[in-house]
Order: structure tokens, then sequence, then C-alpha cells
């Protein structure tokens, strides 16, 4: 396990890594609207393949980063979600607001 | 050490004592991960206390109470703050803190444990309070909320911090059928849906068969039984027949012990 990190692997491509957790999510919380904030790209994908471990934080740093787009205007998808975090988040109605496929 | 990481909680020849009166005594339980266990029992018997030696509220006099590879008993106060971080407890009470809003009570210990921004706790606050169905219910005071409601929020609480374990105290005390099956509902979705170990103290025997994996029978300071339900209710144990079958006379006598009823009325004074 690994602790969680945020950074954009390409551009308009926000990876989230690791471990979602109370410890790891306030500082990828700002750094991630840090890197959406510096991308020059006109849509975000936020992806989650990397996540090992995630709690409800995982999914606040998610809508986090959406509300981050929608404030500048760009289209944000997610992609990669592993299969328990997507569990976590039909468990809180998130399923159909974070648009899982 | 804790021989089996297939056990979430572990007690191993736990003995308890309010003063010189022993409750348990030299009782080992395994709390299997990622299942729903009932620990069931008449009332009185000490379920309540087995939660809170789980919880490390209360020290054994003796024996070992594993959690996720630490004997709580030894750990420092420091190091049983974090460990508690990973259970929550479902009180009998509902136990909320009735000067705070539903949104405060819920947001009490992602404010206290985390530092987490106001944005992530409002985030993960309304989170849990749809997963009981009371997002709508942010602004209401506890008695402004019915007995279900008040426990259905205490549960969003109580997974507020996505705790590995989960403890239910008497969650069907006092609840009507509705709230009862909506609770029946709930802890069975939240325990398979998040991966939660949950633990359930009831005496109500229904619901917790129905939700229960596997169920440890007490009384008397000591394990009584254990097994499934199906495999509790078929049990040549009297003792276990008597409460699976809810007889009201068996080898728990229904009488309290009195002298003889016809001395008592007919004889000399």
């Amino acid at each position: 396990m690994s602790l969680g990190s945020v950074q954009l692997a390409e551009p308009g491509v926000l990876s989230l890594a690791g471990i979602l957790d109370y410890r790891s999510g306030p500082d990828l919380r700002k750094q991630g609207a840090a890197l959406i904030a510096s991308s020059k790209a006109e849509a975000l994908v936020l992806d989650c393949t990397a996540v090992e471990q995630s709690s409800s934080v995982g999914l606040s740093l998610l809508l986090g980063f959406i509300r981050d787009a929608q404030a500048v205007g760009k289209h944000c998808a997610i992609r990669g979600m592993p299969h328990g975090m997507r569990e976590i988040a039909e468990v809180y109605g998130l399923d159909d607001i974070l648009a899982l496929q | 050490m804790s021989v089996d990481n297939a056990y979430a909680v572990e007690l191993k020849g736990v003995t308890f004592k309010r003063g010189s009166r022993s409750i348990f005594n030299n009782v080992d339980i395994r709390i299997p991960k990622g299942k729903v266990t009932g620990i069931m029992g008449p009332s009185g018997c000490g379920k309540t206390t087995l939660l809170r030696l789980m919880g490390a509220q209360l020290r054994p006099a003796s024996g070992e109470v594993w959690v996720a590879g630490q004997n709580l008993p030894t750990l420092s106060r420091s190091d049983l703050f974090d460990a508690r971080k990973q259970m929550g407890v479902l009180f009998q009470s509902g136990a909320l803190f009735t000067d705070l809003d539903v949104f405060e009570n819920v947001a009490f210990p992602l404010r206290v444990h985390t530092r987490l921004s106001e944005e992530m706790i409002r985030d993960i606050v309304l989170m849990k309070l749809q997963a009981v169905g009371l997002r709508g219910a942010i602004e209401l005071m506890p008695d402004e909320l019915s007995g279900g409601m008040k426990r259905r929020v205490a549960l969003a609480r109580a997974i507020a911090l996505d705790p590995q374990i989960l403890m239910y105290d008497e969650p069907f005390v006092g609840q009507d059928p509705i709230a009862m099956g909506v609770l029946v509902r709930l802890i069975r979705l939240l325990n398979d849906a998040l991966g939660i170990t949950s633990i359930v103290v009831s005496h109500d025997l229904a619901e917790t068969a129905s939700i229960a994996d596997y169920i440890y029978v007490v009384g008397d300071g000591q394990v009584l039984g254990q097994g499934t339900p199906a495999e509790l209710m078929d049990s040549d144990n009297p003792r276990i027949r008597q409460f699976m079958k809810g007889d009201p006379d068996g080898p728990v006598p229904f009488h309290f012990p009195a002298p003889d009823y016809r001395a008592d009325l007919l004889g000399k004074r």
C-alpha cells in the first residue's frame, strides 16, 4: 500500500493513486485543486485506476475536483474507478452524480 | 499475538468483574472479519459489557482483547485513541448531542479526529445522511426527530469516520416495525458494501437472526453457544434452545427462587 497521491499524468488527466483516506485527503484536495487550476486542457479526466483503497474521503475528493472543473467551465469525467470505490459510491447514492458506468 | 487475521476482534480468556462479582469468566470470542456477528443473551447478562470490553471502554481483570492486531488493554492512552478511530458504536440511547443539529452531530467525529476542510466535511456528512435516508433532515434538532430517525442519525455519525468495525448496542429496542426493518436493511447494506465488520448486541431474536452470519449466545458469565442462526435453532443445548425459541420456562426458570408455595400460603408464618 502506498500513501495517496494526485498528479497530472498527461494534459487534462488528473491521476489519483494509493490510499485516499482521512490522513491523505486534506493535502490531496489542495494539490488537486492547484493542478486543475494550472491545467490548460479544455476538459478534465479524473483517473482512478491506480487507487488502491478509498474511504468516503476519496469520493469527496472526486466531488471537489468536479466542482473545481465546473468553476472554470471544464467538462469533467471519471474513469477507472475500482470496484470497491464504486460500491461505496453506490451506498452513498453517488452513482448518478459521478456518472458511474 | 493475534493468531488469525480472519478475525476482526478476538477475546482470549477474558475475565471481567464488578467488585467481587464475576460478569465474565475466561471467555473466548472471535468475531470474523466482514461478517455480521450477533451477540445475544437474556437482558442483564452482560452483552453491553462485552461490547465495552471490545471498545476498551472497560478493562478486563485478565485476558486479551485483540482488535486489528493490537491487544487493547496494553495500549497507551494515545494509541487507544487511534485504535478507536477504527470502531464505530451505535449506542442504545442514540446518544446524540441534544444541542447540536443533525448536520453537526454527524460532523462531530470528523471535526474531532480529522483535519478535513469544511468543504470535505460537508460532502461526507451529506453522503452519510443520504445513506440512512435523512439528508433532508440536516437542520433538524434531535428533539424534532422520531426514535427511529434518531437511531439513523446516530448510525450516520457512527460511520462518519469509515470504521472497520461497527458495534450496535441493542439497535432494535423501542423501534416500530418499519424503523426496525430499515435498520436491519442498513446494517446488512453497510456491512456488505463497505466491507465493515458488524457486531450486533441484541436480545431481539428474529431481527438479529435475520441478519447475523454468526451468533454467540452468552449468559451466566460465559459463552453458552455459538454458530449460525440455523445451527443454534437446532441446538441440543437446552439453554440455547430455550433462548432461541423464546420458551418462558426451562433451564432459565420462569420463577425467581422462592420458598415452597404451599408453605408460603398455608404454612405457619
